[in-house]
């Protein structure tokens, strides 16, 4: 059976693993983007599987708004990487490190 | 619905517009020079919003802080509360910002990007839906991640963005998925059905609406500044143009408690679980560790940076005992309307110390009482506001909190500890604010006074008079938190 809800449920997690995975492990700034992308995701796979066995639509509506500020928030990471880039040449987390105390 | 004329719509319009509006003024003109011009227009928006909030208040068109409301924004005394303090931390930034902008790029959008900013912060505090919360907080963050990271050509301002951004995204993302835990729970987005919906889950579903509201304890307490989510914290203020840190400190951290409050709180009370003591032991943590680490900083900015952490921890002790004492919520209202002036007034003497002596370092802030007699004066005093020194203000909200903590020792054996805590931590806070004074007036050689910007002077009496005045004659503002405060009890049903 490909439309029940667990299934829906189980891929969730599994991306919010692979996100959190992602985080915890890779160092290169894009990457990490990548992996709060994929925690965004399987928050609204969630959100649209729920709303699929729900009478009403709140959770589709949501993940709508969800997929639009993850898209700004994307263009200002991304944007903020291009100026780092720029400085650095180089978007290594490891090396931005001139604040400490 | 809504009435059109309610506060929340009202500074909506008024700053989204006047957001607007000062770019396009900017393209029309074909110039970048007139910084002072736009810092005019966005002050007297705001001026107008904070008119606004408080002519509501004086006309009693403002319901008593409602818990839930069926419509996603609600116009209660709670919100007001939030968003007088919200638009007077905005004040004070568009204010501090004007001498230290003379000297960087693009005012137009700066200004434009702090309305822009302010009206997240203010709707999250209306917010009675959990999809308008998530809207408004994303409103809130995107415009200060640019912000902070607003200096270009400074390395240390990109870093502090990117640092910022990454953890602020993360959180977001964290909010998001208890917000879909939640909605497939209940079948709903509305904070007062989910509530409901909550107090009657079958018992096997009981861990996921945990896991729920531990999620959004993580994704707020990344903005809060709570100790295990507070890494990015000094290193993003140190490196923010000082105005923006203002912004942050006093107010999008005041928004995650605003949020925290609407959601958190009142899941608690419901789920009818233990969960005052993780409360209380994050307390307890925050407090102890940024006091600690704050005595170890040699920068003026990131020494404020870790006590700000501190005090999201003293706010933190309210909310543990909130349904125990009615006193918790109330003492916790109290310092985050305090807070919001006190960091803001010292964030914004940091700024103006930036600008004109280009220093942040602690030994060389020798004689700055008599360079800089003003705005060393006021720093003074929101330092010892800070500590809790008795005849200014945040000495009675942190009277109330820790009040509030031995009041709820009939009912909870751990309770007095968090106050005993408390005025340890306030001890040795003191200890660092009052080093900062000596080094300030005791110590270096006389040198001669420097010309202080007018603007952040400004700044600076109106908040002395705020702290001094409502620390002479709390009066008035404990009635003003007593009439925002919700009432919590353990049994409430939505």
């Amino acid at each position: 059976m490909a439309n029940e809800l667990i299934d829906f449920t189980l891929v969730s997690i599994a991306l919010l693993g692979i996100g959190i995975y992602g985080l915890a492990v890779k160092r290169n700034f894009i990457r990490m983007l990548f992996a709060i992308e994929i925690i965004i995701n399987a928050a609204n796979l969630n959100l649209v599987a729920f709303g699929r066995f729900l009478p009403h639509s709140g959770g589709q509506t949501l993940a709508l708004f969800s997929i639009a500020i993850a898209a700004a928030e994307v263009a200002v990471g991304l944007s903020l990487i291009i100026v780092a880039y720029r400085m650095y040449q180089n978007i290594d987390i490891e090396d931005f490190r001139s604040l400490k105390g | 619905m809504l009435e059109i004329t309610s506060t929340p719509l009202v500074i909506m319009a008024i700053l989204g517009t006047v957001g607007i509006i000062i770019p396009i003024i900017s393209i029309a003109r074909k110039e970048q020079g007139s910084n002072s011009f736009y810092a005019v227009i966005a002050f007297a928006a705001l001026i107008v919003s904070v008119g606004y909030v408080g002519y509501q208040f004086i006309n009693d068109n403002v319901a008593p802080a409602a818990l839930f409301s069926e419509d996603v924004l609600v116009d209660d005394a709670f919100g007001g509360l939030f968003a007088i303090a919200m638009l007077l931390v905005a004040l004070f930034t568009t204010v501090g910002s004007i001498t230290y902008m003379r000297k960087h790029n693009s005012p137009a959008v700066y200004y434009s990007l702090i309305l822009l900013a302010t009206i997240g912060m203010v709707l999250v505090a209306y917010s009675t839906d959990l999809v308008m919360l998530f809207v408004a907080w994303e409103l809130m963050s995107l415009p200060t991640y640019i912000l902070v990271g607003f200096i270009k050509k400074n390395p240390s301002s990109n870093e502090a963005a990117l640092k910022y951004f990454l953890f602020g995204a993360l959180s977001s993302a964290i909010i998001v998925y208890g917000i879909s835990i939640a909605y497939g729970l209940t079948g709903s987005t509305n904070i007062g059905e989910v509530i409901q919906g909550y107090s009657t889950l079958d018992p096997s579903l009981l861990s996921l609406a945990l896991l729920s509201v531990g999620m959004f304890i993580a994704g707020f307490g990344f903005k809060m500044g709570l100790v295990p989510f507070h890494q990015w914290l000094p290193d993003t203020y140190e490196g923010a143009p000082p105005p923006i840190a203002a912004l942050l400190a006093a107010g999008t951290k005041k928004v995650g408690f605003a949020a925290a409050i609407r959601v958190i709180v009142l899941g608690i009370v419901v789920l009818n679980l233990d969960w005052t003591l993780a409360l209380g032991i994050l307390a307890v943590m925050t407090m102890t560790i940024g006091n600690i680490a704050a005595i170890m900083q040699k920068s003026l900015t990131r020494m404020l940076a870790y006590s700000s952490i501190a005090h999201a921890g003293y706010i933190l002790i309210g909310l543990a005992v909130a349904p125990y004492s009615s006193l918790g919520l109330q003492g916790s209202l109290y310092h985050i309307l305090n807070h919001a002036v006190m960091k803001g007034m010292a964030f914004i003497a940091i700024a103006g110390i930036v600008t004109t002596l280009a220093v942040t370092n602690l030994d060389k802030l020798q004689g700055l009482g008599r360079r800089m007699p003003i705005t060393a004066l006021a720093l003074v005093i929101s330092l010892f506001a800070l500590a809790g020194v008795p005849p200014l203000s945040g000495f009675w909200s942190k009277l109330m909190l820790f009040g509030s903590a031995l009041d709820a020792g009939s009912s909870l054996w751990w309770a007095p500890w968090l106050a005993i805590f408390g005025v340890l931590n306030s001890a040795l806070s003191l200890a660092y604010y009052a080093w900062i004074a000596r080094k300030m007036y005791f110590e270096g050689e006389t040198e001669k006074r420097v010309k202080e910007s007018k603007p952040i002077i400004a700044v600076m009496i109106f908040s002395m008079i705020f702290l001094i005045g409502f620390g002479v004659y709390p009066e008035p503002l404990m009635q003003f938190v007593e009439f925002a405060t919700p009432v919590i009890s353990l049994d409430l049903m939505p």
